[in-house]
């Protein structure tokens, strides 16, 4: 459950365009959802017989089977969460109000708003990337200047940005990280979520109007950790509904996703050895506390300020295996478990670093098992 | 013979009216309930006409266990409508199922929990393969919300399913074979008549299967209600109950949640349920001035009547609802997740607008029961323990708790006044664990209300002792992250004789330790708690194993929290100071019997003293728990110093009252082991003269040497050699920087008892070769402001001198 962001389409060009030319240079990286799993798309389309809401290409039961898995269609589970939450979200994106998706960074809300992009519009690549530098022009449209020196303004001078062309074409728009945008840019998601329409004042006569047709919905992801979503308006909160993603709520769910995810990229790093179970279950437990501030037995502590979600703890469990494979040829154990968690959770800030040696001096020795008692007899292997 | 047997969700309003119409349809000479046997004779008692909820309340008591369980009734209850259908069809009516005191109980607060949720996995696979949260909102898709046609079938399949995946635990296979003997005999006796048996569903597919496999027994008969062991003393009783209570259940002991709505479900269907909980949620949210709008209302709406359309169902669900409100209202992160999703009591962090949400869910239903209902045993209990006391009518009594009779009656005054009982107040007397408070002055009027409020508590146990630990035990459980509460907890239990809770009050109670943030807080309750544990033979809580688990947490606690403290130039904390003085002082007089990790303690302290950023008055509290838990090697000083300690009475300042203790301390066995363990902790042994000459920095020394002086006083004291350090920096400082430094080393000074400054005052003037006395001295320097007034005119004449150019030959 890697956020991997997939880039937005700056050409212009549509999905199979870009992978057309990406084809012909050998590789893809990362295809968008909706080719990555055409196939399960496909068959779920030719399956579904219940009703669509306008301008979806699958029915609301088809989409949330999409995300959520279905064993029977041979549909894999792509999100770990509450099935409600896909349910709600679904909803929402069917109703006139936008979906923001909002958690703590790593908690897979770039995914799941992919997987519901390709579920509902089938292209998850009218995407918006919000930042400090977005502008209007890169949300709404932009002109060919060329063109508009020759023609003035006109259609053909025009050129479509994800929300224009969401809202002519009927498709799903994602807006990752608006809270990174500046206040008065994020405004501009005004008009066209509550009078479902946009205006182009440079160009008259019908094309002044680009009216949104069914399918048009906005997806936004907002992280809770920086700057917040606090820095939204409250007119633009109005017209969307919340839905917070959470960390994984199982251990065990997320153990298994861990030792899954950490197995495969340790293969494809060239390790034959496979990580070890309860260096694992040390690795999670480690991050959940350190995530949720509170221990198994109920201790409040204070949380890290590093995010500790669990694509931080895979990568962890990758660098773990690698440090015991080339340093030592052997899985990782606890030892190489503290050396990581020093670079990766702590990273550079010393109040997370004191906070985690503290932990490891305190919060470890009351539990049983060999690899606790490892990894507080390790705590000395922190610098500093 | 035939016999119907349906396997029914506890609480569940489509079991219930499946049960109706079972019942009205076949007319049956016997309806079986999983129920307590031995309430048979009393079945009326239930039909008097109570206002629901009610709950029969089952206590037992015997040498080694203590057990106290409820089965509640509300209106739309299966085994509430099978009594009452049953008896108007003129059905004999039967509980079925072993004693609530019986062993297969034990542990079980709520006998109507939902039993398969014993088997987690099962559930988890089963709401896996239906692609839902939870198995309330399974319950909901599969029986609540959907058509009641073929409602038996499909129940009957649902729990084979469930029961045909797991192996029922020990004490569900004594129940269900003692279930099974009451539906051969009812089936004997019945002859041609039905008998319809209503149980758990869990227990259904066993009781189906039992008459088959144990064969025709002719030996036929009711079966044998379980009499109570000889040495053991129990009951059953009605109670009223609330839905609040009802709701209140938790994990193992839960069954199904939000009775308001289902009340309203039964009431009315799912429709006008649906709606009510909207206005409900919509009204509570506009008492509390938070906006809901028309807008998000009809937004809720929609979003309700599409969840409902997506998860195929025919009216919006309790979830359907509560989803579509959460989507429309809460336009902000959450903290925590929506309390529906997962199953379990509220958390704390929850969203104001979940709040609101889950409490009109509960519902406020109070219930009451008829007045001809026999009182619980409480009420005449509590009247012959007051009258024994002779403390029915009204007084006004000053008890003397050092006489034995006197103790006896206020701790029966303190479980009346823990159960909340008006009339009973107490004006005067020990307030906590520390004051050397013995007399108590209590004012008795008996009010009207008492026998009410005696009813009422008649729910938490059958005699006053185990209702007040009942009481007491909630309010553990509900202090939260509330150290303060909890410390008046354990007082109160205290005084009311409570010695012994429950392993679950234990368990809440370290949780509220272990979340405690507050140093001072928990330092406070850490000192009076080890001085009740220690000491207290009064209250008789002298090594009670209770607060011994009060003392080990709050230890942990607090070298934890300490560890945590930032600053480097915040001013001095008596009670961060006072919370490591109380730490010190468990580890030394508890540690062996407690097993208190010292190692661990000692090392956390030297870190603490070690660290920059730790506030001063922190690390030298953290150098003094060290020097007094592993006192430096005697080298230049002579053993005296720790053998021969002074007695002192206790005047030192009251926030650290523990820190009186320290005199008379037994060292020698918590030295010898300290050498021995630090050995293989590698840590090494304190330096005092390092340390003080390291912390002296003129705006910090105060706050340090407080911290000092308050830890290991005695030690300080003992070695001269300190103390001459203490007179050289303290002499070598300039008149400015002596300035700064001045209020915080008055504060750290009078951490000494006015005897001790004497001694101190005593060595200095040894030290410097002076005649007098330390007495003589400390009183020369109690007018400060002539002495401000002479230094003033020193440093005036200074600056005279040195303007003239008529300093000393060295300038």
């Amino acid at each position: 459950m890697t956020a991997t962001r997939p880039s937005s389409d700056p050409a212009g060009l549509g999905p199979e365009s870009v992978v057309e030319v990406a084809e012909s240079a050998g590789q893809v990286q990362r295809p968008p959802a909706e080719l990555r799993y055409a196939d399960e798309l496909a068959r779920l389309r030719a399956a579904d017989n219940a009703e669509r809401p306008p301008g979806w290409v699958l029915s609301v039961q088809a989409a949330r089977r999409f995300v959520v898995g279905d064993s029977k269609l041979g549909i894999s589970r792509k999100f770990v969460g509450d099935p409600s939450l896909i349910e709600r979200a679904l909803i929402t994106l069917a109703t006139s109000r936008g979906l923001m998706l909002v958690g703590e960074p790593g908690t897979a809300k770039s995914l799941l708003s992919e997987l519901l992009a390709a579920a509902v519009s089938g292209d998850s690549t009218l995407t918006i990337q919000g930042g400090a530098a977005t502008t209007e022009d890169q949300i709404r449209y932009s002109w060919n200047y060329a063109l508009l020196v020759a023609d003035g303004p006109s259609p053909r001078s025009l050129v479509p940005a994800p929300l224009l062309r969401g809202m002519a074409e009927g498709r799903t728009v994602r807006f990752e990280e608006i809270t990174r945008c500046p206040l008065e840019v994020q405004d501009c998601l005004l008009s066209p979520l509550s009078d479902r329409v946009l205006a182009i004042p440079e160009l008259t006569g019908p094309e002044s109007m680009v009216f949104a047709r069914d399918g048009f919905s906005i997806i936004a992801t907002a992280n809770t950790r920086d700057r917040g979503v606090n820095d939204m308006s409250s007119a633009l909160k109005r017209r969307f509904n919340f839905e917070t993603v959470f960390p994984i709520a199982d251990f065990t769910t997320e153990l298994a996703l861990v030792e899954a995810e950490a197995s495969a990229l340790l293969r494809r790093s060239g390790v034959t050895a496979e990580p070890r179970r309860d260096v694992l279950e040390v690795l999670v437990t480690t991050f959940r506390e350190l995530r949720t501030g509170e221990t198994a037995r109920g201790d409040s502590m204070d949380r890290l300020s590093a995010v500790m979600s669990t694509a931080e703890a895979v990568s962890v469990a990758h660098a773990v295996g690698l440090r015991g494979w080339f340093l030592r040829g052997e899985p990782g154990t606890a030892e190489d478990l503290v050396s990581c968690l020093a670079g990766t959770a702590a990273k550079d800030n010393p109040e997370d670093l004191a906070k985690l040696r503290r932990y490891l001096a305190q919060q470890v020795t009351w539990r049983s098992g060999e690899q606790w008692q490892a990894l507080h007899n390790a705590r000395h292997l922190l610098p500093g | 013979m035939t016999v119907t047997f349906i396997g029914v969700r506890h609480h569940s309003p489509a079991c219930a009216r499946l049960v109706a119409a079972t019942i009205d349809a076949l007319r049956p000479a016997y309806v079986l309930i999983e129920g307590p046997a031995d309430l048979n004779e009393r079945i009326g008692e239930l039909l008097l006409g109570h206002e629901l909820p009610v709950a029969v309340f089952s206590s037992y008591r015997d040498g080694e266990r203590r057990h106290g369980s409820w089965a509640p009734f509300c209106a739309y209850s299966p085994e509430w409508v099978a009594l009452t259908h049953g008896r108007a069809v003129g059905a004999e009516l039967k509980f079925i199922d072993l004693p609530a005191w019986h062993p297969a109980f034990a542990g079980l607060s709520n006998r109507y929990a939902d039993a398969e949720l014993r088997y987690a996995d099962v559930m988890q696979r089963l709401c896996g393969s239906f692609g839902v949260d939870n198995v309330d909102v399974l319950w909901d898709h599969l029986f609540e919300i959907a058509a009641d046609d073929e409602l038996a079938e499909r129940l009957a399949v649902y729990f084979d399913l469930v029961r045909g995946e797991s192996a029922a635990g020990e004490s569900d296979t004594a129940r269900e074979a003692y279930m099974a003997q009451w539906v051969r005999a009812a089936a004997a006796e019945a002859g041609e008549r039905p008998v319809v048996v209503v149980t758990g569903g869990f227990h259904r597919p066993a009781l189906v299967s039992a008459p088959a496999a144990a064969g025709d027994s002719a030996a036929a008969g009711w079966p044998e209600v379980p009499t109570l062991p000889p040495d053991a003393v129990g009951g059953s009783f009605l109670v009223p109950y609330s839905f609040r209570r009802l709701d209140a259940f938790d994990g193992y002991q839960s069954g199904m949640p939000s009775p308001g709505y289902y009340q309203e479900l039964w009431e009315s269907g799912p429709q006008a349920a649906a709606r009510h909980l909207t206005e409900s949620v919509a009204g509570r949210l506009r008492e509390r001035k938070q906006p809901v709008s028309t807008a998000d209302l009809i937004a809720a709406r929609v979003t309700a009547e599409g969840l409902a359309a997506v998860r195929g169902h025919r009216h919006p669900a309790r979830t359907d609802v509560l989803d579509g409100l959460a989507s429309a209202l809460v336009s902000e992160a959450l903290d925590v997740p929506l309390p529906w999703a997962a199953r379990g009591t509220l958390r704390t962090g929850s969203h104001p607008v979940v709040v609101e949400m889950v409490a009109a869910l509960s519902g406020t239903r109070v219930g009451r029961l008829h007045p001809d209902t026999p009182a619980p045993p409480l009420v005449h209990h509590v009247n012959a323990e007051l009258e024994r006391l002779g403390l029915d009518g009204p007084d006004d009594l000053e008890l003397d708790l050092t006489v034995a009779a006197d103790r006896a009656r206020s701790q029966v005054l303190h479980r009346v006044r823990v159960l909340a009982v008006p009339g009973f107040r107490r004006d005067s007397g020990p307030a906590t664990g520390l004051d050397p408070v013995l007399k108590e002055r209590w004012t008795l009027r008996p009010s009207p209300e008492r026998l009410t409020t005696f009813i009422e508590a008649g729910a938490y146990g059958a005699t006053l002792a185990d209702a007040c630990a009942a009481v007491l035990a909630e309010r553990a459980t509900r202090a939260g992250r509330d150290v303060d509460l909890l410390a008046g907890v354990l007082f109160d239990a205290a005084l009311s004789g409570t010695a012994d809770v429950s392993e679950q009050t234990l368990t809440a109670i370290e949780t509220t330790v272990a979340a405690a943030a507050d140093l001072g807080a928990l330092g406070r309750m850490l000192a009076v708690v080890l001085t009740m544990w220690r000491h207290d033979r009064i209250l008789g809580t002298a090594h009670s194993a209770t607060l011994a688990v009060v003392i080990v947490a709050a230890v942990r606690r607090i070298l934890w929290l300490a560890e945590g403290v930032q600053g480097r130039s915040a001013a001095a904390d008596l009670g961060r100071i006072g919370a490591l003085a109380a730490c010190r002082d468990a580890l030394r007089y508890g540690r062996p019997q407690l097993s208190l990790d010292l190692t661990a303690a000692l090392e956390v302290a030297a870190r603490l003293a070690a660290d920059g950023d730790a506030p001063p008055d922190l690390r030298g509290a953290a150098f003094g728990l060290r020097w007094a838990l592993q006192p430096p090697p005697p080298a230049g000083d002579p053993p005296e110093s720790a053998s021969a300690p002074l007695e002192f009475e206790g005047d030192a300042p009251e926030s650290v009252g523990a820190s009186l203790e320290s005199a008379g301390a037994p060292l020698d066995s918590v030295s010898a082991a300290a050498a021995v363990r630090e050995a293989e902790s590698g840590l090494g042994r304190p330096d005092p003269m390092r340390a003080v000459r390291g912390a002296f920095h003129p705006e910090s020394a105060g706050d340090w040497l407080a911290g000092l002086f308050a830890l290991a006083r005695e030690e300080v004291l003992h070695t001269p050699a300190v103390i001459g350090l203490l007179d050289e920096l303290l002499s070598g400082m300039a008149a400015d920087d002596f300035l700064v430094a001045v209020p915080g080393l008055r504060q750290a000074f009078e951490f000494f008892p006015p005897r001790e400054r004497e001694i101190i005052a005593g060595r200095l003037l040894e030290r410097r070769g002076l005649g007098g006395t330390g007495r003589g001295l400390l009183r020369g320097v109690t007018d400060p402001e002539l002495v401000a007034a002479g230094m003033l005119l020193d440093d005036r004449v200074d600056a005279v001198l040195r303007r003239e150019g008529l300093t000393g030959g060295n300038a």
